[in-house]
């Protein structure tokens, strides 16, 4: 029987369990929250009777005061014009772009009375497909930043744009005039109009050259492709095409690339719940346990140093089998032959991405791939994607010539790499012998705040803008609010500076117009072309099928394995704070990480093995090479011989919230030959005495171990679709009940979740607060298990610590048409809704808590603060700028009150009083949930069960679907629907019927129920 | 933490008044079925033209049809500019007089220009708008801004039996330890029990109370007069509140709105220039006007007027009061939960004519077969929490 665990405590429980059946009674039940602080009265609960008597008094007081004061005089101010799109109370929605440099997502904004409060996937991208993921879906919260600069800024004092105007440019000039280099530091750009302000801008200052800085560079990918096929370019993959996934330290589901539109691949090439009966096979290859690895069906633990070994052996073990020529090479320390032989039964079908900046690794890859023939098939290198186009040595070259003094200006837009270079101080140096320091920074970052002058750059979504992230696949970027302060786009900018009409959307209309409108023929009208394309957000012209270029064949080398024995460090993006660009964004903050389950800081992740060898546990501060100091987390699946440390974290200049959270460990990355590589470094680490707590919510709200997660293989569903779901069938036989089962007429919601689909990638979580209003509560509350999310992802381990399987599941109120919440509370405050809501009012709540008590699922949060206007939580609560992206709909809760998922019912009735209004029935897939609206992996289902049509009802149908918990008869509005592993189902330890925990015993076929 | 408990315990006589009002209403509404659609086709005219109260930016059209032939009236509403560019000696003299502010075009059809013409000729003999029964009758006094009548607080008489009680209480207590004059201790007890008791309730109802504001009347940036728009110049409520069919909110008029009218009409029966120059003041300064909020409703409540207005077919006066009669707006009802409920369980739903009902399969075959004769909106949900708290 299959043991899932959720954390290493847990994991030792059932090896100690195995030997004595019995679970240990004597185990501890876990705090119900944290004691810490508390005086002892406190702590033991008793009050005495003064305390008493001191609350009737105050309260009594308070009731007579708040009766005695007047009621405040509101104001209701109308407009004086009121705009033709604006009806107050009611939603626009407009279509634009987010990309930061990193992300590309095509999104829908929707605004109220003028101001966005939402980011919802834009449908009609064929790129991203109307999926979002975390940072896109938090951007909204940055727009109103109070970190955000209001002003220009001359050396740090604010300026105005008069003075910046009338002072760079002839200062430009001056530069230009003598010779002197110009360089504008930049990370990728994709809009192609930018691209022309920019050329606009070098040929105005000749001396000008334009370096593209990437954090996370593919700068190899670029070099190898350039080799292989003169193409300068990253390709587009079809992972939905490929029948066997094979990755290298690549994480598209989560930061490479382009992970939305990898996941809306990924999940097609998987779905089964369709009628298609194939499913790809992705294996894995990693160091660290990322997001993608813990999807993979197979996933192998390897050390950095070993990819470039693997891989050749890899190619060499193809190339064999095609007569290719093979490469001298170490002997593989995993064992390859098998893969190899699958991937030649896969020619065409397969696809072998690794996301390690290594161009000897990338060429490997691109042979593989070219001996696979996968070009035109998974890889098309004809549309290339535009996602990352820096070269890493460029910028080596560029801190050189700042060093020896050679540039005169320096721009920069959208970098800031005195956070993230790893050489920031010879970078610093070098700047200090730059004449003229420019940022276009939004804020005062700790790059902006080193220079001369900072121009700041409005939020996208206060700006212009066009993007081509892949060719021919243009979208817009259109302003869904006026620029809030005196901020001024770059493009604005670099026209002015140009002496140009700074008009950038009169620009852009002129260069879609000689440019872009001349590429299709359907439209003969450029307005109407123009206003389609703002409307839509898109526009693309995708290419039919065309010859791939050629592919140059060049001397394939791996690097030797030098490490024996050495530990290596892995840097990597975690899924919310990815780079460290949005670190002062709280809801990204405090999103529990995917597989770590940790907010608010960096660690070390070391292998469980190590961590026993070296007697280390978790939360004890260890300090790597002796200049950074983490605390350790023992990560199962950790590759032997390495650790892991997320960047993106000690920003000492990104706003309040993300200050001083975790340390920057940029300077630990690998910068050999002037790439810069996130694996592979080589460290020390050493056990100090200190200790430092981590806010982790894995334990948190758990469900002691009961049947949650159902699975089976692909063989096993294939002979019998119930398998890993029999359970279901014997508990709906054994569920009697004397009561009648409720009926609802009219409608009735329910939701489904395929597992199969979910990848764990917690757009929904950020999406379900920006929606409900969900409050952030800081690191502190959340170690005191308090955060108040609405929807969590549970992740289990099972199997092996070492390299352990993943499976993930979202949990939100289950709607229970029974509900053990509704029947204990005291002022029928959660009571059940006509339409198979269980309802959560507010202001009837009195705090007894005896419903989060009674909940199986633990999905109730209590309001254990005022979070709102309370300078103890200083996050997006606390101030009035911030407090603008709040949902209007969604009441924002007070202390005292418990509050969850509501289904979003504001949605339901909106979509409601709309078809009230037209007289006409709910259309199916008309109401989308905020969790279901933007998933990239369209795991969510929502619909009327009342509907014998509607997917929710063919859901139910399905021999997949199952309740969490259903032994206990809560009959929940919510269900599940099996994973299945493309798997072999006889391996060793692998058993794959259907999982029931401790109380497995009780669930046999026929057996009675016991609970 | 109060917590305020269902008013329920306390039918507050104001409740009761609004729900008399309600089936009032329910019962006049279908006389009047036929002016209605004379009313409605006349809301458009309403913007420049009165029946019987003078010039507005258009002529006063009481008698126009007596005055004009039907066919020439017929062809100068739907295109008047045709009418007048024809060189029609009397078409042309009207437009010039009126400023040659040329008359919109319409499109009515033979059957609606005479519902039109018929509801013109036959607006005084219609019967008067219905009065709510909570306000008593304005007083019709030219020249004078009418108030809602100033309605005695109605827990006045509380608070006086609050501090009788107090007083017989603490009296009882003198007489039981210091003067003794009643020998009989149980009399004392009993009094201060009857007086507690009264303390109690007077406590439990000024509590419930807290927070509510019936008859909330505040004076407001511009005296501008509901009377005179809607119930001298039969300007419909739609035109000003022009959000209400499609959004919560029934929509404060942007200035911009009100100079539709008001770029013409710079003087006021009542208050002469003054008022209205505060419009264009708004304008110039860019300022919007800050109104009073009358009916506040607080953040956990969600409230649509799209529902009630469009969906459910519910009058402004339902909630509002007959605000044709009164200058100044004052809240009707206390707005509380009680309030909103009481009207949900007698309400009927526009269940048979709504295509968005019909899933409800299970009422359609009570109503079909005669176990019940109406859905009320509790019956579909209307009792439900998260109808209005999310």
């Amino acid at each position: 029987m299959k043991k899932y665990w959720q954390s290493i405590e847990e994991y030792k429980d059932i090896l100690k369990s195995e030997s004595h059946p019995e679970p240990d009674p004597k185990r501890e039940p876990l705090p119900e929250f944290s004691v810490e602080g508390l005086s002892e009265e406190e702590k033991s609960g008793n009050h005495s009777r003064r305390d008493f008597l001191k609350m009737l008094g105050f309260t009594v007081g308070y009731a007579a005061l708040a009766n005695s004061c007047e009621m405040p005089v509101r104001k209701a101010i109308p407009y004086l014009h009121q705009p033709e799109e604006i009806v107050p109370g009611i939603a626009n929605y407009y279509a634009s772009t987010f990309f930061d440099g990193h992300d590309y997502n095509s999104i829908l904004v929707k605004t109220r009375e003028g101001r966005p409060i939402k980011i919802e996937g834009n449908e009609l991208s064929s790129i991203t497909r109307g999926g979002t993921q975390a940072r896109v879906q938090a951007s909204v919260l940055s727009l109103y930043d109070i970190a955000r600069l209001q002003s220009p800024l001359k050396d740090n004092s604010t300026s105005s744009w008069e003075v910046i105007d009338r002072e760079v440019p002839a200062q430009l000039e001056k530069l230009a005039a003598e010779g002197k280099k110009i360089v504008l530091l930049s990370t990728t750009v994709i809009s192609p109009s930018t691209r022309s302000v920019i050329n606009e801008f070098i040929e105005k200052y000749p001396t000008t050259a334009w370096v593209v800085y990437d954090t996370a560079s593919a700068s190899a990918m670029l070099t190898a492709n350039e080799a292989n096929f003169g193409v300068k370019a990253i390709p587009s993959y079809r992972f939905d095409n490929a029948d066997l996934i094979v990755g290298f330290n690549a994480d598209f589901q989560g930061n490479w690339l382009s992970p939305v539109e990898f996941t809306k691949q990924y999940v097609k090439g998987r779905d089964l719940l369709h009628g298609q009966e194939t499913m790809s096979k992705h294996i894995q290859y990693e160091s660290y346990l990322s997001l993608t690895g813990s999807n993979a069906d197979y996933r192998v633990s390897i050390k950095p140093s070993e990819e470039g070994i693997i891989l050749l052996n890899l190619h060499n073990e193809i190339a064999k089998s095609s007569g290719a020529a093979t490469y001298k090479v170490a002997a593989s320390p995993v064992e390859i032959k098998s893969l190899a032989k699958e991937l030649l039964k896969n020619k065409g079908k397969s696809l072998v991405v690794s996301g390690t900046n290594d161009p000897g690794i990338q060429t490997t890859v691109n042979a593989i791939n070219y001996l696979l023939g996968n070009y035109g098939q998974t890889i098309d290198l004809n549309t290339p994607s535009f996602l990352r186009q820096g070269t890493d040595n460029e910028m080596e070259k560029l801190v050189d010539e700042m060093h020896k003094g050679q540039v005169g200006a320096l721009l920069f837009y959208n970098v800031n790499p005195l956070y993230d270079y790893p050489d920031a101080d010879k970078f610093l140096a070098g700047m200090k012998k730059t004449e003229l320091t420019v940022s276009f920074s939004d804020r005062l970052d700790e790059t902006a705040s080193k220079v001369g002058y900072v121009c700041p750059d409005n939020h996208y979504l206060e700006s212009w803008n066009d993007a081509e992230p892949k060719k021919n696949y243009f979208s817009m970027v259109q302003p869904a609010i006026q620029k809030i302060f005196d901020t001024r786009q770059v493009q604005g900018t670099l026209l002015t500076w140009t002496g140009s009409d700074p008009d950038f959307l009169e620009y852009m209309q002129r260069y879609w117009e000689t440019n872009i409108f001349p590429m299709q023929e359907s439209t003969v009208s450029f307005i109407k072309f123009w206003n389609k394309s703002v409307h839509d957000g898109v526009f693309e012209i995708p290419a039919g099928p065309v010859e791939q270029p050629e592919f140059k064949t060049v001397g394939l080398k791996a690097a030797s394995n030098g490490s024996s024995g050495k530990l290596e460090l892995v840097l990597y993006e975690k899924i919310a704070i990815g780079t460290g660009k949005h670190a002062n964004n709280p809801w990204l903050q405090e999103l529990p990480d995917t597989i770590t389950t940790a907010t608010w800081d960096n660690y070390v992740c070391v292998p469980p093995k190590y961590a026993e060898e070296h007697e280390l546990q978790d939360e004890d501060v260890v300090s790597i090479n002796g200049s950074v100091e983490l605390p350790v987390l023992i990560q199962p699946g950790q590759a032997s011989g390495t650790i892991a440390i997320a960047v993106g974290y000690g920003r000492t200049s990104a706003g309040k919230v993300g200050d001083g959270i975790g340390k920057n460990v940029f300077h630990l990355m690998d910068k050999k030959n002037g790439l810069r590589k996130f694996g592979g470094t080589f460290v020390r680490l050493e056990k100090t005495e200190k200790t430092y707590p981590l806010a982790r919510t894995q334990v948190h709200h758990t469900m002691e171990h009961r049947a949650i997660v159902r699975e089976t293989t692909l063989t096993e569903f294939l002979k019998n679709p119930k398998s890993g779901n029999e359970m279901h069938a014997n508990v709906a036989k054994q569920n009697l009940t004397l009561y009648s089962i409720p009926e609802f007429d009219g409608y009735h919601w329910g939701m489904a979740v395929n597992l199969n689909a979910c990848i764990g990638c917690a757009n929904c979580v950020i999406s379900c607060q920006a929606e409900n209003n969900v409050a952030v509560i800081g690191k502190e509350e959340v170690k005191n298990r308090r955060i108040m999310h609405w929807m969590r992802i549970d992740r289990y381990y099972s199997e092996d610590a070492d390299n352990p399987e993943v499976t993930r599941i979202p949990v939100m109120c289950q709607h229970c048409d029974n509900a053990p919440c509704e029947n204990v509370c005291p002022v029928a405050a959660t009571p059940h809704s006509n339409e198979g809501l269980n309802q959560m009012a507010y202001n009837r709540c009195i705090g007894t808590r005896y419903c989060m008590n009674n909940c199986p699922y633990k999905v109730r949060r209590f309001n254990w603060y005022e979070y709102t206007d309370n300078p103890e939580f200083p996050y997006n609560f606390d101030n009035e700028q911030e407090k603008l992206v709040l949902n209007p709909d969604v009441t924002v809760r007070s202390r005292g009150v418990v509050e969850k998922c509501s289904l979003c019912v504001q949605r339901i009735q909106e979509k409601k009083l709309e078809a009230k209004r037209e007289g006409r029935p709910l259309r199916e897939g008309e109401i989308k949930m905020a969790c279901q609206q933007s998933c990239p992996g369209n795991a969510i289902i929502f619909g009327d069960m009342n509907d014998p049509d509607s997917e929710i009802s063919k859901v139910l149908e399905n021999p997949r679907t199952y309740q969490l918990l259903e032994q206990i008869h809560t009959l929940p509005s919510v269900n599940y629907i099996t994973k299945i592993r493309n798997k072999d189902p006889n391996e060793k330890h692998r058993n794959y019927e259907g999982y029931m925990g401790y109380y497995s015993d009780y669930y046999k076929d026929g057996d009675e129920v016991h609970e | 933490m109060l917590i305020f408990l269902r008013s329920s315990l306390l039918k507050s006589f104001s409740t009761k008044i609004i729900s008399s009002f309600i089936i009032f209403i329910f019962f006049t509404g279908i006389n009047l079925q036929a002016q209605d659609d004379g009313k409605k086709l006349f809301q458009i005219c309403s913007a420049c033209h009165s029946i019987g109260k003078g010039k507005l930016i258009g002529p006063d059209l009481k008698g126009v049809t007596e005055r004009l032939d039907r066919d020439w009236l017929a062809s100068f509403i739907n295109n008047s500019q045709a009418v007048v560019q024809s060189g029609d000696e009397y078409a042309v003299k009207v437009f010039q007089e009126y400023n040659s502010i040329p008359m919109p075009p319409n499109n009515y059809s033979d059957e609606q220009m005479n519902i039109l013409l018929d509801y013109i000729e036959n607006f005084d003999k219609a019967p008067k708008p219905v009065e709510t029964v909570a306000v008593a009758e304005a007083p019709e006094v030219e020249g004078e801004y009418v108030f809602m009548e100033e309605t005695a607080y109605p827990f006045a008489n509380l608070r006086i039996s609050f501090i009788i009680s107090a007083i017989i209480i603490a009296l009882s207590l003198i007489d039981l330890f210091i003067t003794k004059i009643v020998k009989t201790r149980f009399i004392h007890i009993l009094i201060i029990l009857i007086s507690g008791a009264i303390i109690t309730e007077v406590i439990v109802t000024e509590a419930i109370s807290s927070g509510r504001a019936t008859y909330y009347e505040p004076d407001q940036p511009i005296q501008f007069s509901h009377k005179i728009h809607a119930g001298d110049n039969l300007i419909d409520c739609n035109y000003c509140h022009f959000t209400v069919d499609e959004s919560k909110y029934a929509g404060i008029p942007p200035v911009q709105l009100c100079m539709n009218c008001h770029n013409l009409i710079k003087e006021g029966p009542y208050t002469g220039k003054e008022e209205i120059a505060k419009i264009y003041a708004s304008l110039e300064t860019g300022m919007p006007i800050q109104w009073v909020k009358v009916y506040y409703l607080p953040d956990h409540v969600y409230f649509s007027h799209a529902q009630h207005v469009a969906v459910g077919k519910l009058e402004c006066e339902e909630c509002h009061g007959d605000l044709t009669s009164v200058d100044r707006v004052q809240q009707i009802g206390d707005l509380s939960m009680g309030w909103c409920i009481e009207c949900h369980r007698i309400k009927a739903v526009q269940f048979i004519d709504n295509d968005f009902y019909s899933r409800y399969t299970k009422l359609h075959e009570e109503l079909r077969s005669g176990d019940i004769n109406q859905v009320t909106v509790s019956n579909i949900g209307g009792d439900d929490c998260q109808k209005c708290h999310y």
